[in-house]
């Protein structure tokens, strides 16, 4: 019996001692921020990297204190939010759509923290609570234009993951940029797609690429994890000029130019993800908070969206220049996509913005 | 228990009752499926570009009417009148071979001739039905069949070699549901070796150490499982099951460990291009210029055949998977010939792994076999556990695959979530239509235990 009474009073004392912590923390500034990454490391190319990236920086700017924990199964995203939590931290970051409804819950029973989530978007906002959604659309805009003045057969091509919405954006980005070539700069340029369901399946991505050499196409994007960069990387090696996605694939799929074909990388058409998660931890920690509706829009406007240079490839001064008109304009907004960054489906024309309200209105409305 | 039922079965009086279930057979339920098929043709070509149709956008003859252009090289193509060749083919072809199939049979040699006339109309349609489909589908366009079928056969690769070592495991009577789990760990073992050598040994050499540890590790695999499911006689599935579960873990820890870090480029396998034969047109492009894992199929293929059949090694293995007590009797040591056919199974299907990081992508991702091992022992079933049946089996399930894709690329007018569907599709018709009763080796799954 007093053995256990003394197992009840450590054990207050122990909930006591934290409690202090996780109140102090709330009522002082915004000083420690903890990244929760998804099934992956903080240094595997992808998005796991760049969150991180963003993160330090933003670390090293505001003077803060941080941690990381890098998730090793799905089954353990809310026991390492749970962590970040305990530990007292301000700010949790979460890569990835999958965490979006573990951190959901995390931020509904912790509004004293701040939770950012990359690469989604909630229907219910929540003023601790914000998503990172990309105008993916915008990237695949510029990499259709790119396409589509590159190519000389005629036929432009892009495989594509599972048909989850920043690929679908991807995708209308990528045949609205062909559309908007063919409108504005002459070009007679058709563009071929496939969905390929996985993400892990590069040889089936190979193979979707063979098809589209043999049916004309002279330039690929891929858009779909693993699956489109083994699609590109099979067209560079066959000669097709190619367009990478997410990051600049120079440096992850080709290697720094190290694997055979680097000289067919054309382009990527690029998210950065660590601009997004910088921009939110800077809102909280300068006390704006996050925006009203838990969506922050990373696109051209915020430097969010990019088209990478082409390295090792040959192409045209002028095609360049295009390249950079497109994205100042994207950027100050005299150009639409088209492309409804909700839906992600086409809702006009490429072009300057006053053929677009209709449609959007009708939408939001 | 095994011996019991073979009894019986002999025994079995045999008693000739007619029901209308009888009347139901293969031929007739294929007879219906090409008379609906020929009626789709003909009905969905003259709606969509008939001469009332809408022909914008679609290339036309100077007769005006649509055309589908079949193309094989840079140089040999081939127009084909959309319309006129699927009506003439449905009605011709699927109407009528289906009509005379479902007739009913005169007693005598005319019924059996009609029968006979009726089997090969059929399987001359099922033939047929490859180049229909992509000439319906590609109607007011043009595509390219050679490669269509190229990219089957590369496809086809890891499904085949997957079938293969599933063949040499269970025609000894081990049942072998690890094979994805056994070209997962070699897909991630081999490409772990050829980065870790990369910098010290020229790449061509390193990429073939690593094909070399590929197989190794799928030999270890294979150990592991006779191990426990021959000397330990656990049950053959949960043993297997283990194994495709360790190796996830496994490669996908080496991934994280070694790979994402290493600066390696993604090299593959070198192309070779077979002298005099590849420049056979069409059937050159399609088996004479491939990487060496492909060629490496079909050396397999060819061995696995003989070996099984023509020698005394086969002969051995196809007693002790059909009767182990009878072949312990003759001498036979069943253990051992079972050891060393599962070792087998596994060094081919490691091989069939490396196609996967060696010869096509030059990279490992987690999981990136993509149940094609499964999908290997469903056509080792199709091909009723024999070499040349299995090979059919991967060929139309990687032809099927590549179908999928292409519906996609000539945008017909069908949800990409359903034609993604195709291969499975194909699977369960295949297997439910065409290949019927699948009868393993008879004691396939059943530990030995001498008595």
């Amino acid at each position: 019996m007093p053995r256990k009474l003394v197992h009840v009073v450590m054990l207050l004392a122990l909930v006591l001692s934290i409690v202090p912590v996780a109140v102090v923390s709330a009522q002082g500034d915004v000083s420690s921020v903890c990244l929760v990454t998804d099934v992956g490391r903080v240094n595997d190319g992808t998005f796991n990297q760049f969150a991180f990236d963003g993160m330090t920086r933003a670390v090293e700017d505001f003077n803060l204190d941080s941690t990381f924990i890098e998730t090793q199964a799905p089954t353990d995203y809310e026991s390492n939010i749970a962590t970040c939590i305990n530990e007292g931290f301000d700010i949790i970051v979460t890569v990835g759509f999958t965490l979006a409804d573990a951190t959901r819950a995390a931020a509904e029973a912790n509004p004293d923290r701040w939770f950012i989530v990359v690469d989604t978007d909630f229907a219910e906002p929540l003023p601790n609570l914000v998503g990172l959604q990309f105008r993916d659309d915008q990237a695949g805009f510029m990499a259709g234009v790119l396409a589509a003045l590159m190519s000389e057969s005629g036929t432009v091509a892009g495989i594509y993951g599972i048909a989850i919405p920043p690929v679908v954006r991807f995708r209308h980005g990528y045949e609205q940029g062909v559309a908007y070539a063919n409108a504005t700069f002459g070009t007679d340029v058709e563009v071929l797609g496939v969905y390929i369901d996985d993400f892990q399946a590069p040889d089936r991505g190979a193979s979707a690429a063979e098809q589209f050499i043999g049916e004309g196409a002279d330039v690929i994007f891929g858009a779909g994890g693993p699956t489109g960069s083994g699609g590109i990387l099979r067209a560079s090696q066959e000669g097709i000029k190619v367009i990478g996605v997410d990051q600049d694939e120079y440096f992850t799929t080709f290697g720094g130019g190290e694997t055979p074909g680097a000289e067919n990388l054309i382009s990527s058409a690029i998210k950065r993800v660590d601009i997004g998660v910088y921009d939110m931890i800077a809102a909280v920690v300068n006390g704006e908070g996050f925006p009203e509706n838990s969506v922050h829009i990373v696109e051209a406007a915020n430097q969010g969206i990019d088209i990478a240079p082409p390295h090792d490839a040959d192409v045209p001064q002028e095609v360049l220049d295009i390249l950079q008109m497109i994205k100042a304009q994207l950027e100050s907004g005299e150009l639409e996509t088209g492309v409804d960054p909700n839906t992600a489906e086409i809702v006009a024309p490429p072009g300057p913005p006053a053929a677009v309200p209709e449609a959007t209105e009708e939408v939001s409305g | 228990m095994v011996s019991a039922t073979t009894t019986a079965r002999a025994d079995a009086p045999i008693i000739e009752t007619k029901t209308w279930r009888d009347s139901i057979t293969r031929p007739r339920i294929f007879s219906v499926f090409f008379i609906l098929i020929g009626l789709w043709m003909v009905l969905s070509v003259t709606s969509n570009y008939g001469a009332d149709a809408d022909l914008s956008g679609l290339d036309v003859n100077e007769a005006g009417r649509v055309i589908t252009t079949l193309t094989f090289n840079a140089t040999q193509s081939l127009t084909i009148d959309t319309v006129t060749y699927a009506t003439v083919v449905g009605i011709v072809f699927y109407i009528l071979g289906g009509v005379v199939g479902l007739l009913p049979r005169p007693a005598g040699e005319l019924g059996q001739r009609l029968d006979r006339v009726t089997k090969y109309w059929l399987f001359v349609n099922g033939i047929l039905f490859i180049p229909t489909i992509m000439i319906i589908a590609a109607a007011g366009n043009s595509t390219n069949f050679t490669v269509l079928l190229q990219t089957s056969m590369r496809l086809a690769t890891p499904i085949v070699i997957g079938a293969l070592s599933g063949i040499w495991a269970e025609r000894s009577g081990v049942v072998n549901i690890a094979i994805e789990g056994m070209m997962l760990t070699g897909a991630g073992v081999g490409f772990v070796v050829f980065t870790l050598v990369a910098g010290t040994v020229p790449t061509s050499t390193g990429l073939w150490l690593g094909v070399l540890a590929a197989v190794l590790s799928g030999g270890f695999m294979a150990a592991l499982h006779a191990w426990l499911s021959i000397t330990f006689r656990t049950d053959q599935i949960v043993s297997g099951t283990v194994i495709n579960i360790m190796a996830l873990g496994l490669t996908s820890f080496l991934r994280r460990q070694v790979l994402l870090s290493s600066e390696a480029g993604r090299e593959t396998l070198q192309q070779i291009r077979i002298p005099v034969l590849a420049d056979i047109p069409i059937l050159g492009e399609i088996f004479f210029n491939g990487k060496p894992i492909f060629y490496a199929m079909f050396i397999l293929l060819i061995a696995t055949h003989i070996i099984l059949f023509y020698t005394r090694w086969g002969l051995r293995t196809r007693a002790v998977g059909e009767n182990p007590h009878a072949a312990d009797t003759l001498g036979i040591n069943v253990l051992r010939n079972r050891w060393i056919n599962v070792l087998i199974s596994g060094l081919i299907a490691g091989l069939g792994g490396a196609w996967f990081s060696l010869e096509t992508n030059g990279s490992f991702e987690d999981g990136m076999t993509s149940g094609r091992g499964f999908i290997g022992l469903a056509a080792m079933i199709f091909g009723k556990w024999m070499p040349f049946g299995a090979f059919g089996g991967g060929v139309l399930f990687g032809f099927s695959d590549a179908l999928g894709l292409r519906f996609q690329i000539l945008n017909v007018n069908i949800p990409e979530q359903f034609l993604q569907m195709t291969p499975f599709v194909v699977t369960m018709v295949v297997l439910a239509g065409l290949v019927g009763k699948a009868t393993p080796p008879k004691a396939d799954g059943i530990p030995y235990e001498k008595e």
